[in-house]
């Protein structure tokens, strides 16, 4: 498809402009955002790395052990058909983070391209756009993605492709307001008196000037849809079982609560501080790329 | 823009909005696999019997025209019969529209009343501690999983401490006060009713605490932000430069000038908190609109959901006109440039 | 408002909650009077004619009475046999196709108005015209009529031999002909909120979502109801309503996990009782799609499941393996059947005879149970050893009803309770290819021969010749592997020690005899 060429290169053209030694200097003065920049790194780290540090397979059952205490055997105790919990977190894992980046990029990708279009071309196209966009925003997001999920087909993929369609709205209004931005200024206008292409625009004006605002909200985003996509599981339409989730784990940990609170406490606390540690970063580097935003 | 302005275009959107959620919502509910017509059969239903429930409910005939049909119904303020329940929906949602509605307005008290002074203490001492501990609170609000924090309260108060109860609105061997507002602690003041007072209290303090705690930091982080521009103004320097008082000059001067900006987010949360309550309600059976949504869902109640989705959206453009024309009232400098 | 109004308000309210919040709260256990019930989700519909849900009966089937009863034993045990309750006495013709029941005097509904043979008529014409789910149960075409005050006649085209313990079910309540005036499509919408009938008890509050309130209907024609006022409690979590029982607030625990049963036994002033039930699970395997269409397939899945290990490790042992459809405990099981154990080297032989099995077989499950979700990863893990490639999706319930209509699934869990204690409710629902999908042929199972020994053995009334074709099909459908017998277990509920006079009977799971049961101080 032409559009990808098309957004290759603005990236490299963004990532070309940045001055990561400024960055670098500015996140190490917030230490915060370094915490949350740590944390997110070391999830990383373990979620990929998740067959290295398992002590068990996660899927494998031993109904002679079931609902075990956390202890040598199994650090943070067993299920209820006997797998191991530890392990489970660790898989677990995988599955969140995987969501969070696949939501925000499709999202991401979708929502910028129509806002920067509709932006483009105006008149009544951008008002059909905008107004649909207006509903969708006005719907009770949690309910149409829990309708959504429903109708895909209960299924983490599902669940995050829900969440995704939910969610472009906002990128569509991002895009859109930075490309009205932009077109008004001197570069663009002299670019269209050359009786340059609206594509050309596009690639070489007005993508790689929206992209920072965009990459802001991006990141600002994955610790959300990570909380989101775990409350679709707890609700029983994401992740579906063998498969280890953090909600799901929860989900059916609340049974046990009383007896066994670790069951649903350890899967619990591991969204937390993921959503935290990402949510810090996000926040980190909003302050540090959109300086007007800094106040809020 | 007048005030009138303002209602007008809200008011086309308004309508513009029903349409929407009405025809997403339904597409929607209609793509969900499954037939609520065999969900009502029960075990063992011949397909005569479903056939029979389907026409029933005028399943049989094709979408567009069940959709007219219900749309049809909508503007005549007939929401349809729930398939769950068999009762008209609208009379469902009266039942526990309050309810939801009751636990967001003390989630949102319960953010407010502790977010404005984080905020405030956060700009008066920028980069200080209490500052960074704010922020960490406002970070932690919005990345922790409600359903779960839900269950960890529970577990506390409830499970260990025996403090406060785990579920439901109201102790279910008191007499329920006459129906009023809807609002448990508010019927119960009016009936002179102490002890169904305290007894409604005990059980909104954890939902509401769990579904407060994400937007405490919301409420603070914006606060803090308003108060930083108002800080800088020139009328607060003049005024410390006449001897008031910092305390004067923080609370007097600049915080109420601060809350304009504020109401946006406050109506916001508003919104988020009524739909936000779903997953709340659930893990504290809190019998209002959320958990009734997600039984809903499950049992392809597609009238009764659709019926909340355009209750809430509708909640949702009239608390944005409404913050709106609260803005414009307070604020004179918007009144000004139109 | 003026600002002093505020400042009292404010006030007022702080000095009350200053002195509610403290106020005692009556406790369950205090109050001889009341019986609190908790369970897990609010009933949907009241009206007997629409109902299926057991969750609905444990509040309807008190408010109403039927024409017959299931009798209870000198010892105070439920049996499977029926005695009147509306009727006094009742006859069948020969060919048991013309049924006739004299009511007995003296009942009435609790506006008052006396239960006779037109109410009786028009319950069954209400029931059978609405033509919802509970209409089921009774044969098509049958004819009801009051051939005089308190006389009714019930005219079926052919003979049905479980005809009369039918009228034991939930939908056969006597319903007060007045709800026909309370609005619409015979007062539907009325009675699904509200209770007319003549029952020991009366419906008299509903708080969504929150509890119901049932009392002594005052016209009741039977002994009157030691307990004052029965309350029904909605507490979502299985752990809120074992501990609001620990506590005393409620009386009876409904649906707690095994897990939370065997904890609370040891609790002081906590009875776990244990019934023996009718109750199956069973694993449906749908005979129509490759791979499992293949009767080979069938019998390895059957011999590659750990039958003991799923009752022992899932069921903490209160369990036992079914041995073919039918029950133990109902007439008509056939000992001489085919009973499958885990053997994985017999299973893989007969993998082997069907040439094996490559493609994905769905595993179709839903939250109704607690237990189906274990059950489900435990299979898949059993046979993932066979090789067979087992992708499990959990479904809201709705939506797995309509996959098992459709057919569109290779494996399910289901459970499986009788409306009546005759073979009938599991061999006729189970293999007759007229009821393929939901009605209860869920593994989609056709066999002429099985078909033709289910009509012969329904038209008869000799119970010995009934047992003979029973027989003989269960040694087919086992040995086809029609479905996996999994697990029978007992009816397990938690109630405080002070409950006395609780009756259960396997007909009728999460129903109580309310009139019947008091309190000890």
């Amino acid at each position: 498809m032409s559009d990808a060429t098309v957004s290759v290169n603005p990236i490299k053209r963004v990532l070309s402009r940045v001055d990561w030694g400024y960055l670098w200097y500015q996140i190490k003065k917030s230490p915060l955002t370094l915490g949350g920049g740590a944390v997110v790194l070391i999830v990383l780290f373990l979620v990929i790395f998740a067959p290295v540090f398992a002590t068990h397979d996660p899927n494998a059952i031993d109904l002679r052990a079931r609902l075990a205490a956390p202890g040598w055997e199994h650090f943070f105790g067993t299920d209820e058909v006997g797998r191991d919990l530890y392990s489970r977190i660790l898989y677990g894992g995988r599955q969140s983070v995987a969501v969070g980046f696949f939501v925000v990029l499709v999202a991401g990708f979708i929502g910028t391209f129509v806002g920067a279009f509709a932006g483009l071309i105006g008149g009544r196209v951008d008002v059909v756009i905008m107004r649909l966009m207006d509903v969708v925003l006005s719907v009770p997001s949690l309910v149409l993605i829990m309708a959504l999920a429903a109708a895909l087909g209960p299924s983490l993929i599902n669940a995050a492709i829900a969440i995704a369609l939910v969610r472009i709205p906002i990128y569509v209004r991002i895009s859109r307001g930075q490309t009205l931005l932009i077109r008004e200024m001197s570069f663009v206008t002299a670019a269209e008196t050359f009786k340059a292409s609206k594509l050309h625009i596009l690639r070489w004006h007005i993508l790689p000037n929206i992209l920072s605002p965009v990459m802001v909200q991006a990141t600002l985003d994955l610790g959300s849809t990570i909380l989101l996509a775990s409350a679709l599981s707890f609700i029983g339409l994401g992740a579906q079982q063998p498969t280890a989730e953090w909600g799901a784990m929860v989900a059916t940990g609340r049974n046990y609560i009383l007896d066994q609170w670790w069951y649903s406490a350890f899967p619990g606390f591991a969204i937390l501080i993921t959503a935290t540690a990402f949510n810090l970063l996000g926040d980190g580097i909003r302050d540090i790329l959109d300086p007007k935003q800094k106040a809020r | 823009m007048s005030f009138l302005n303002v209602i007008r275009r809200r008011l086309m959107f308004l309508i513009l909005v029903l349409f929407g959620v009405t025809v997403i919502t339904f597409t929607i509910s209609n793509l969900i696999p499954g037939d609520p017509a065999r969900m009502i059969a029960g075990d063992r239903a011949t397909p005569e019997i479903v056939q029979n429930i389907r026409e029933d409910l005028g399943l049989d005939k094709p979408l567009p025209i069940q959709y007219l049909r219900y749309l049809e119904g909508v503007v005549q303020g007939d929401f349809g019969n729930s398939i769950r329940t068999r009762r008209p929906v609208l009379e469902d949602l009266r039942i526990f529209f309050p309810a939801t509605l009751e636990l967001a307005l003390t989630a949102l008290f319960f953010a407010t009343a502790l977010g404005i002074p984080l905020g405030v203490a956060s700009a008066v001492w920028k980069d200080k501690p209490i500052d960074h501990f704010v922020r960490v609170i406002a970070v932690t609000g919005i990345s922790t999983p409600a359903f779960w924090l839900g269950l960890l309260v529970i577990l506390l108060f409830y499970g260990n401490l025996g403090w406060l109860p785990s579920g439901g609105r109201i102790d279910p061997s008191l007499e329920m006060p006459t129906r009023v507002t809807g609002f448990l602690m508010i019927d119960s003041l009016l009936a002179g009713d102490l002890t169904a007072f305290g007894s409604a209290l005990k059980h909104i303090l954890l939902p509401a605490f769990t579904l407060g705690f994400v937007h405490l930091g919301v409420v603070a982080r914006q606060v803090r932000a308003a108060m930083l521009e108002e800080l800088q103004q020139d009328y607060i320097r003049t005024a410390k430069a006449n001897g008031l008082s910092r305390f004067k000059v923080v609370f007097t001067e600049a915080l109420p000038n601060a809350m304009i900006p504020s109401i946006t987010v406050l109506g916001l949360a508003l919104g988020d908190l009524l739909y936000g309550a779903v997953l709340t309600e659930t893990v504290f059976a809190w019998p209002g609109m959320g958990a009734y949504v997600v039984n809903s869902i499950q049992a392809l109640d597609f009238p009764a959901v659709m019926g909340f989705t355009v209750v809430v959206s509708l909640a949702y453009v009239l608390i944005n006109l409404a913050v709106d024309l609260i803005y414009m009232a307070v604020d004179p400098r918007i009144r000004e440039v139109s | 408002m003026k600002n002093s109004h505020w400042f009292q308000v404010v006030g007022a309210a702080a000095v009350t909650v200053g002195m509610a919040v403290n106020a005692p709260v009556a406790m369950a256990d205090g109050d001889a009077d009341l019986l609190v019930v908790a369970k897990a989700s609010d009933p949907q519909t009241l009206d007997p004619a629409q109902t299926m849900d057991n969750n609905d009966w444990t509040v309807t089937y008190p408010l109403y009475q039927r024409l017959v009863a299931y009798d209870v034993s000198e010892d105070g045990k439920g049996l499977t046999s029926v005695i009147g309750e509306l009727a006094s006495t009742w006859t069948a013709s020969d060919d048991g196709t013309v049924w006739t029941f004299d009511l007995a005097s003296g009942n009435a509904f609790s506006d008052g108005a006396t239960v006779d043979a037109a109410a009786v008529e028009y319950s069954f014409n209400r029931l059978m015209d609405l033509g919802r789910g509970p209409s089921e149960a009774f044969p098509g075409g049958m004819k009801v009529e009051a051939t005089g005050d308190m006389q009714v006649t019930f005219t079926l085209e052919q003979p049905f031999a479980p005809f009369l313990y039918t009228l034991a079910n939930n939908g056969a309540g006597i319903v007060n002909p007045a709800v026909e005036g309370k609005g619409d499509d015979h007062g539907t919408e009325w009675l699904s909120a509200n209770s007319a009938g003549s029952g020991a008890y009366m419906l008299t509050g509903w708080e969504r979502g929150q509890s119901l309130v049932l009392e002594p209907n005052p016209n009741y024609g039977g002994a009157t109801p030691e307990i004052e006022k029965i309350r029904v409690d909605i507490i979502a979590e299985a752990a809120a309503r074992r501990l609001k029982l620990e506590a005393g607030d409620v009386h009876i625990a409904e649906s707690l996990p095994v897990d939370q049963l065997d904890a609370l036994g040891s609790k002081d002033g906590i009875e776990v009782q244990n019934y023996p039930s009718l109750k199956v699970t069973y694993l449906y395997l749908n005979n129509k799609v490759a791979p499992l269409d293949n009767v080979d397939v069938r019998r390895a899945i059957s011999a590659a499941v750990d039958y003991q290990g799923i009752i022992d490790g899932i069921l903490d042992g209160n369990g036992v393996q079914m041995h073919g459809p039918i029950p133990e405990g109902m007439w008509g099981q056939n000992k001489n059947a085919t009973q499958y154990s885990y053997d994985l080297t017999s299973a893989k032989k007969a993998l082997d005879v069907a040439g094996g099995a490559s493609e994905e077989i769905s595993f179709l499950y839903s939250d109704r149970d607690p237990l189906w979700e274990p059950i489900a990863i435990a299979t898949q893990a059993y046979l993932s050893q066979l090789g067979l490639n087992v992708k499990l999706e959990k479904l809201a319930n709705a939506t797995m009803r309509e996959r098992f209509d459709t057919g569109e699934f290779g494996i399910a869990t289901g459970n499986w309770s009788p409306d009546f204690a005759d073979p009938y409710m599991f061999t006729n629902y189970w293999f007759d290819s007229k009821r393929h999908g939901l009605a209860g042929n869920r593994s989609w199972y056709s066999n002429d021969k099985v078909d033709g020994l289910l009509q012969q053995a329904v038209v008869s009334s000799d119970t010995a010749e009934r047992t003979a074709l029973y027989g003989e099909l269960q040694e087919i459908v086992t040995d086809e592997a029609a479905y996996v017998y999994l697990f029978q277990k007992d009816y397990r509920i938690a109630v405080r020690d002070d409950v006395e006079g609780f009756v259960f009977n396997p007909m009728l799971e999460d129903i109580f005899n309310f009139g019947g049961m008091s309190l000890s101080d």
